[in-house]
């Protein structure tokens, strides 16, 4: 009786010692996890992608280069086919025009007239010989023909320079954009940017098209982007070639948007 | 999401979903308890064994049994075990001794019984709650880990509905849930530490008290014996 009563006097001590004891590990440790874990705040930056890239590809890669080539073609007619042929034709009939009356007076009336600068040391024997008004004559024409004749040949080397130009920028503009459709379906945008920051790249690369550095020039401003823009750019190596080989460039800079 | 978000803890917790919020609950109220315990059988274990300690020094030192005895059943409330198992075979073998004519091995073998019965109740005592120290260190990590599965269930799922697929998406999911983790652990080490050491301590009391209850047996045999 009395012993099985020992049963029920049996009490474990320090009960509230314990209960104190235990609120204080919990409470150490939600301490130690509050201002322990952030060593981890900037941890998700670092890793971000490189595993989930590859299946919007197709569909960024078809959006892009369309918008990007309208524009850039349509407004590069405009400007330069207008002031080439108009001053060109001028220019050429103005040169060519003063001669003839030049000849025209010499020949006639054999006035002294004060010619254009370009035809002073012609004007000299023509007043001299004025029997051989023939040759002159003959002289004069041959000169204003290949003056023409060189006139003609400077505007269409112009012409063709202009034409080389244009098309080599029209050319430039649509490999550019080839490179950034394919880069930009490597990029893996960061999910929180603010407004449309441009970031400016210096990419080193190869005639093969492996890139051999991307170095950030401009910064997004958001280092997120612009990581996964540089990540983007050492993934899609090798890069698209040109058409033409020589519009390879060794250095590209190329500019990214992210809502481009 | 913000990508350069801190992952504090409580944005972690009050972002996980239901599930893994109840789990995490039951998983800190397991830990709370299972710390209670801990910190309850520690003291409850020290003091058993200073209880010990004294009580072997006393009845060692060849103090009177009858004075030891008085003693034992005069503060009952702050008596040891070890004392309290005396005492239960004392009282045994004194009423036993005082029938006459009896053989003389009854009493030591009614107060070697009493012991035993007072032993058994002793060490209940000792190791009461130690069994749930075992389930929580054998258990909570897999709560945790089912806290963890579900909610990284959540995290996939939920980058299904995103053409764009980040680990930016998983990542704070997969972290919440992970806590859940953590706090199983959290619960279970310090269980399965303190049930092992608890358990071997509780042992050595055992072995100290079953050899006294021989030692004892032995005295009133010859006691028992020298009474004939």
């Amino acid at each position: 009786m009395s012993v099985a009563a020992n049963a029920f006097l049996y009490q474990e001590p320090g009960k509230v010692p314990s209960v104190v004891l235990a609120v204080l590990v919990h409470v150490l440790l939600a301490v130690f996890l509050f201002f322990g874990v952030h060593w981890q705040s900037r941890q998700p930056e670092a890793v971000m992608v490189e595993l989930w890239a590859s299946p919007p590809a197709p569909v960024t890669e078809k959006v892009e280069p369309a918008p990007e080539i309208k524009p850039e073609v349509k407004p590069e007619p405009k400007p330069e086919p207008r002031p080439e042929p108009k001053p060109e034709p001028k220019a050429v009939e103005k040169a060519v025009e003063p001669p003839k009356p030049v000849i025209a007076i010499e020949k006639k009336k054999e006035l002294k007239k004060e010619p254009p600068k370009k035809e002073l040391p012609k004007k000299e024997p023509s007043k001299l010989n004025l029997d051989r008004s023939k040759d002159i004559r003959a002289q004069l024409e041959r000169e204003t023909a290949t003056l023409n004749q060189q006139l003609e040949k400077d505007r269409i080397l112009d012409q063709m320079k202009r034409d080389a130009a244009m098309s080599a920028a029209r050319a430039d503009a649509a490999y550019i954009s080839r490179l950034k459709g394919k880069i930009k379906s490597n990029i893996v945008l960061p999910p929180d940017i603010a407004g449309n920051p441009e970031a400016i790249f210096d990419v080193v690369q190869l005639p093969t098209g492996e890139v051999m550095s991307a170095k950030l020039r401009k910064s997004s401003g958001h280092k997120a982007y612009d990581d996964a823009v540089e990540r983007a750019i050492l993934k899609s190596s090798p890069l698209p070639r040109p058409d033409r080989p020589e519009q390879f460039q060794r250095g590209l800079e190329i500019k990214f948007r992210p809502q481009d | 999401m913000n990508v350069t978000q801190d992952l504090s803890i409580l944005s972690l917790i009050t972002n996980a979903s239901v599930p893994v919020q109840l789990v995490m609950v039951l998983l800190l109220l397991v830990s709370f308890m299972s710390w209670l315990f801990i910190f309850r059988k520690l003291f409850a274990i020290r003091q058993a064994g200073t209880q010990t300690e004294k009580f072997e020094r006393d009845f060692w030192s060849g103090g009177d049994m009858n004075g030891l005895y008085q003693s034992a059943v005069n503060d009952r409330h702050r008596a040891g075990s070890l004392e309290r198992i005396f005492e239960a075979g004392f009282r045994e073998f004194a009423k036993l001794r005082t029938q006459r004519g009896a053989d003389p091995s009854i009493p030591v073998e009614g107060a070697r019984r009493a012991m035993r019965a007072t032993y058994q109740r002793e060490m209940d005592n000792l190791e009461r709650h130690l069994a749930f120290l075992a389930s929580v260190g054998s258990v909570s990590p897999y709560i945790g880990l089912f806290g963890t599965v579900w909610g990284i269930m959540n995290a996939f799922r939920g980058l299904a509905n995103v053409n764009q697929a980040t680990l930016a998406h998983v990542a704070p999911g997969i972290a919440e849930a992970l806590i859940a983790t953590a706090i199983g652990l959290f619960a279970a080490i310090p269980a399965v530490i303190a049930y092992n050491r608890y358990a071997h301590d509780i042992d050595r009391l055992a072995i100290r008290f079953e050899s006294f209850i021989e030692e004892f047996s032995n005295i009133l045999q010859r006691q028992a014996g020298v009474g004939k």
